[in-house]
């Protein structure tokens, strides 16, 4: 939910209850003092009829008046102090149109006589009034929650304006390029302290990166010359004519794993340097003269398994990445499709204008969905040639770019498809 | 033939020394950048090796000055950095070759026999092992002044062979000189073995002495001892 949304909901949940409180309290008031004006008018009605009454009724004769409003009469009970005044509920108008009353009932002792004084006063103006008053303060109300809400939402927008753009910086940025980003001082002190960190850390980033790709190229440099030094050792040693065959096996054997390890360290090295992006590029280059170019080199590998070849180059693919990482990428995949092909089986490769599609024939099970990229994930029959990297970075190569790749397994069919 | 060897690593200049040296070779060594940069300006050498990552500077900057002396050195940089602009570099300030680490002695002694052979515009180009004779310009190959006919591959194998003789080679050094290092990739050198069963056959049937010995199924050596 956007924090504008939410601001306004929280707003709006405030705004109810303020103005609904206000409303009723102010229809209360409104209320009451319309009753205490009509209930003084009916005190002072009644204070005219006890005048006359008293005035008119010196003689000893009694009065009675009975109309629809007012009706006075002679009682037995006793007189009493105060009038008192309360709803009438419903009673006919003149239209004879249900409407509410409120009327006025005391006791008073005139001469010798008690009179009975009620006095009705129908509450149809004074509804009317109410009505008119609500309609009002709703108008009224509703103008000021809608005026809230444009305010709210513009000094919003204003506002956040300087968060929005360094978010938008953020977004756009890319490792490579972190140093020349800088967020501008603003006049929120909130975003300025903002920026300051965002300043603060990007330089830290750029920094890491920095050392980190400092640190990848050290790496391959002192873990390669101990290897170096082994294997000029190993190749001295080798040449010792006093050697016996199982020491010569047990030397070769050693050759060979310092081979394998001199590989993986290259190969975590090249992955190291996909995820530094040390590889990014504009270059355009033709992936069919890539694979054109491993086929040749491959050639021997293909015909002493005796493979079936089907090559289908009529269309380019053109794919924007690093001239090494286009080696590797289809060095990796042309040498597992032979390495993993049986003999007498069958390879074949297809470019169109948006894809490359390598399959081939193997006796070994399909590769799991799950595990497919993992590094270090390999078959135990490829164990001792193999350093498992291979399809780990074939993955970071196309996650590199803009391509997407997928894999299927059909009966001894195996299926790189690589896609723009 | 006078070599100099800049490295400062001294076991793998050891190593390095001790095979150049057996394959008749003069060779001097360097352990940093001061000593190899007064080698190079006092006396001359036929080649010279050099390891990028020096003590006191870069092997770069001893390609560079080699350059200035108007030296008719080979130079071959080796270096623990496989890297394209490294490459470039080096090739821009003048070296002959680029050689990444850990290599295999022999690979490193082909360079810079294919390179002593490039320079040396007075002696004739021709490889000669007894009998055998290589002109690698033209790749031809005579045997007792007969002409044979080898695949561009067997070619390049018999000359690595040769220029590596008496020298045991591994598989793997043979597969990495012939098709290069990224043949590793596919992780099999077996098929080396058709390769050197072809050569061996029409070297005999070129009535060649019988100089390559398998030994002991692990490696090939070109020897007439």
């Amino acid at each position: 939910m956007k924090l504008l949304t939410k601001t306004t909901i929280y707003f709006l949940a405030a705004m109810v209850a303020l103005l609904g409180f206000t409303g009723v309290y102010l229809f209360i008031r409104f209320n009451e003092g319309l009753n205490e004006r009509s209930d003084k008018e009916m005190l002072y009605e009644e204070l005219q009829w006890v005048n006359y009454l008293q005035s008119a009724t010196s003689v000893n004769a009694t009065f009675r008046l009975h109309s629809r409003d007012i009706s006075i009469y002679p009682t037995d009970a006793p007189a009493e102090s105060l009038a008192s005044v309360s709803d009438a509920g419903q009673l006919p108008n003149e239209s004879g149109i249900m409407v509410p009353y409120r009327q006025l009932r005391q006791i008073v002792g005139i001469g010798q006589v008690n009179y009975q004084i009620d006095i009705k006063k129908s509450q149809e103006q004074k509804l009317a009034l109410v009505r008119d008053f609500t309609r009002i303060i709703l108008v009224v109300f509703a103008g000021l929650f809608l005026a809230t809400l444009i305010f709210n939402w513009a000094i919003s927008r204003r506002l956040w304006r300087p968060f929005r753009q360094s978010l938008q910086k953020i977004r756009s940025t890319d490792l490579q390029k972190m140093q020349t980003v800088h967020f501008n001082e603003t006049n929120t002190t909130e975003f300025n302290e903002l920026n300051a960190t965002l300043n603060l850390m990007t330089g830290k980033i750029y920094n890491d990166f920095l050392s980190m790709k400092e640190f990848t190229e050290n790496a391959a440099h002192e873990m390669q010359t101990p290897i170096a030094v082994i294997q000029s050792k190993l190749e001295i040693l080798l040449q010792d004519n006093n050697l016996r065959e199982d020491q010569m096996a047990s030397l070769i054997q050693v050759t060979e794993a310092l081979t394998r390890l001199s590989r993986l360290n290259q190969d975590l090295l090249l992955l190291a340097k996909i995820e530094n992006n040390q590889y990014a590029t504009t270059v355009h280059i033709s992936l069919r003269d890539v694979i054109r170019k491993y086929l040749v080199l491959f050639s021997e590998l293909i015909r002493e398994k005796h493979l079936n070849v089907t090559i289908e180059l009529e269309d380019d693919l053109i794919v924007t990445m690093h001239e090494s990482l286009a080696d590797s990428l289809i060095s990796n995949l042309l040498g597992n499709a032979i390495k993993h092909n049986f003999d007498g089986g069958s390879l074949s490769l297809k470019t169109t204008t948006h894809s490359f599609e390598i399959s081939n024939t193997s006796r070994r099970e399909a590769i799991p969905k799950n595990r497919l990229f993992s590094r270090f994930h390999m078959n135990t029959a490829s164990r001792s040639s193999s350093t498992g990297l291979g399809l780990a970075i074939v993955k970071k190569i196309i996650d590199s770019t803009n391509l997407r790749i997928r894999y299927h397994a059909l009966g001894e069919v195996h299926t790189f498809y690589i896609e723009k | 033939m006078k070599i100099l060897i800049v490295e400062d690593e001294k076991s793998l200049r050891e190593s390095i020394k001790k095979y150049l040296d057996y394959q008749g070779y003069v060779c001097e060594v360097a352990d940093d950048y001061a000593s190899a940069r007064e080698k190079v300006l006092s006396f001359s050498y036929d080649c010279v090796v050099v390891d990028i990552g020096l003590a006191g500077g870069s092997g770069f900057d001893i390609v560079a000055e080699l350059k200035n002396t108007v030296s008719k050195s080979g130079i071959i940089i080796i270096s623990a950095k496989n890297a394209l602009d490294d490459k470039i570099r080096g090739l821009e300030l003048g070296s002959d070759d680029y050689l990444t680490k850990p290599f295999h002695l022999s690979e490193l002694n082909a360079r810079i026999q294919a390179i002593l052979r490039r320079r040396n515009f007075g002696g004739d180009k021709v490889i000669i092992f007894n009998e055998i004779k290589l002109w690698p310009d033209s790749r031809r190959v005579t045997i007792k002044e007969k002409p044979v006919e080898l695949t561009e591959k067997e070619y390049n194998l018999l000359e690595y062979l040769i220029a590596s003789k008496g020298w045991l080679l591994t598989k793997a050094a043979i597969a990495e000189h012939i098709w290069g290092d990224e043949y590793l990739q596919a992780g099999e050198y077996d098929f080396i073995y058709s390769h050197i069963k072809n050569l061996r056959k029409k070297l005999l049937d070129a009535g060649c002495g019988d100089y390559l010995k398998t030994i002991y199924g692990s490696g090939y050596r070109f020897s007439d001892v």
